[in-house]
């Protein structure tokens, strides 16, 4: 299986190779790290374009009170600020008392696609990762919703650990979601429930811009509404993909 | 061009535009007239520069072409007062943005807003608010509008936006939108000047097949 992290390393960010034991991380200089000591990053290039999907599985849609299927395609895109790796930090504030996680498929494309269609899509797909996007729904406004007061603070969307290669993913539509907060399981579901699947999602944005390698989509999340405290440990875990580790912290 | 960070901007942030819509900001699906500034994200490739031409979708007759300015971080900045805000502002230059019109602020318009091209800068200069910006289309200016009637100036902007996102260091901020922006089509050609800014010229060419 071939897996690539960004870490912070003596100074620098850096892209590294996982090995298949997941214990260690090999870095460009043949150099080993230790996968219990690096320091995560979010495997997002800085510039990337970070598509996200809001109502993309039916089930969760029903569960906020929408129809199950949306006439348009309900994306919004990402600032960088917005992005924190593996076993980071994430702040509660105080007053955010319907804060919750959302686990979610991410795909990383690998090539420009623009006119693409779906039956093609992933070809153009490098690889994939985890996101816990976290919403806080107290902060919505009915304005281009959900406004970035509640997708758009600073580390609320954790990403990682690492990016699997899309060859080794066959089916993206047929993995296993799961969100524990503290160990208790409160978001369970499948990528098999997406509305748009990660072709039909490149399909449509590409009619009418250009991907471009290393954007992400995040592909939006099932049912399971679990709001959160400081303190909390998040771990959303994608089945074939990864486990990334989150913790909400006081501001 | 390629701006380095996240290309940020707001739209109802022209008094003049909220003073039009009235009740209607308070009427479903608004519900209520907006308290954060209302923002959005356009992708890198939206912006472009040197005068490159902003495509036409096939099946769109026309474009809104909204001027504003675009502010580039130098710093980050983080829960910053409006007095300090503008000390984080590095450079400046006009921007048009570009969209197919859409009617209803209550989702992302992506596919109205985040195409190819739909940003054409002009050349950063030093971080200068001009009184004026002013859109000519074929020759003639068909629109001017001051920064007067920001209902957050960009001062204010930041200091509000930075209170729960860090603006950072590389992004641009489009500042507002003026609510009766210009419509284009094919063919014509846009110019954005404002005093002490380096303009921009382009025009509307049908998008390659």
């Amino acid at each position: 299986m071939n897996r690539t992290a960004r870490i912070f390393h003596e100074g620098r960010d850096v892209w590294v190779d996982v090995s298949p034991d997941g214990e260690s991380l090999l870095l460009p200089n043949g150099a080993r790290v230790a996968a219990d000591s690096a320091h995560w990053l979010p495997p997002v290039n800085p510039g990337a374009s970070v598509y996200a999907l809001g109502l993309n599985y039916a089930d969760h849609n029903k569960e906020l009170g929408f129809s199950a299927k949306q006439a348009t395609p309900l994306i919004f895109l990402k600032g960088g600020n917005a992005f924190v790796g593996h076993k980071g930090a994430t702040a509660r504030a105080a007053d955010a008392n319907q804060m919750h996680p959302e686990c979610e498929l991410v795909a990383v494309i690998g090539r420009p696609a623009r006119n693409v269609r779906e039956a093609d899509a992933l070809d153009y797909v490098a690889g994939y990762t985890v996101a816990n996007d976290y919403a806080i729904r107290e902060y919505l406004e009915n304005y281009l919703r959900p406004n970035v007061r509640v997708k758009n603070r600073d580390a609320t969307t954790a990403l990682g650990p690492w990016i699997v290669a899309a060859s080794d993913v066959p089916d993206p539509q047929a993995l296993g979601l799961s969100t524990r907060v503290n160990g208790v399981e409160v978001q369970h579901g499948s990528t098999a429930d997406m509305i748009l699947s990660v072709g039909g999602l490149i399909e449509y944005l590409s009619s009418f811009l250009t991907l471009m390698p290393g954007d992400m989509i995040l592909t939006g999340t099932p049912h399971g509404v679990h709001f959160c405290s400081a303190g909390d440990e998040v771990v959303t875990e994608i089945a074939g993909i990864g486990r990334l580790v989150n913790r909400l912290v006081e501001p | 061009m390629s701006i380095p960070g996240t290309i940020y901007g707001v739209v109802l942030n022209d008094a003049q535009e909220r003073a039009s819509l009235g009740d209607a900001l308070s009427a479903d699906p608004y519900k209520a007239p907006p308290q954060a500034p209302v923002v959005y994200i356009k992708p890198r490739l939206c912006a472009t520069l040197g005068g490159a031409p902003v495509p036409l979708p096939r099946g769109e007759d026309r474009l809104r072409a909204a001027a504003t300015l675009g502010l580039l971080l130098a710093s980050d900045a983080c829960r910053v007062s409006p007095d300090g805000a503008m000390g984080h502002v590095g450079g400046a230059c006009l921007a048009l943005d570009v969209a197919v019109p859409f009617a209803s602020y209550y989702r992302p318009p992506i596919a109205q807003i985040a195409r190819d091209g739909f940003l054409p800068l002009g050349s950063m200069g030093a971080p200068i608010l001009p009184d004026e910006i002013v859109t000519e289309v074929d020759g003639e200016a068909v629109h001017r509008w001051s920064l007067s009637r920001l209902v957050r100036g960009p001062a204010q902007l930041i200091s509000d936006l930075s209170q729960f996102m860090t603006l950072r260091a590389g992004d641009l901020l489009l500042i507002g939108l003026p609510g009766d922006a210009p419509l284009v089509g094919q063919g014509q050609t846009v110019h954005v000047r404002a005093t002490s800014l380096a303009p921009i010229a382009t025009r509307i060419e049908a998008e390659a097949a």
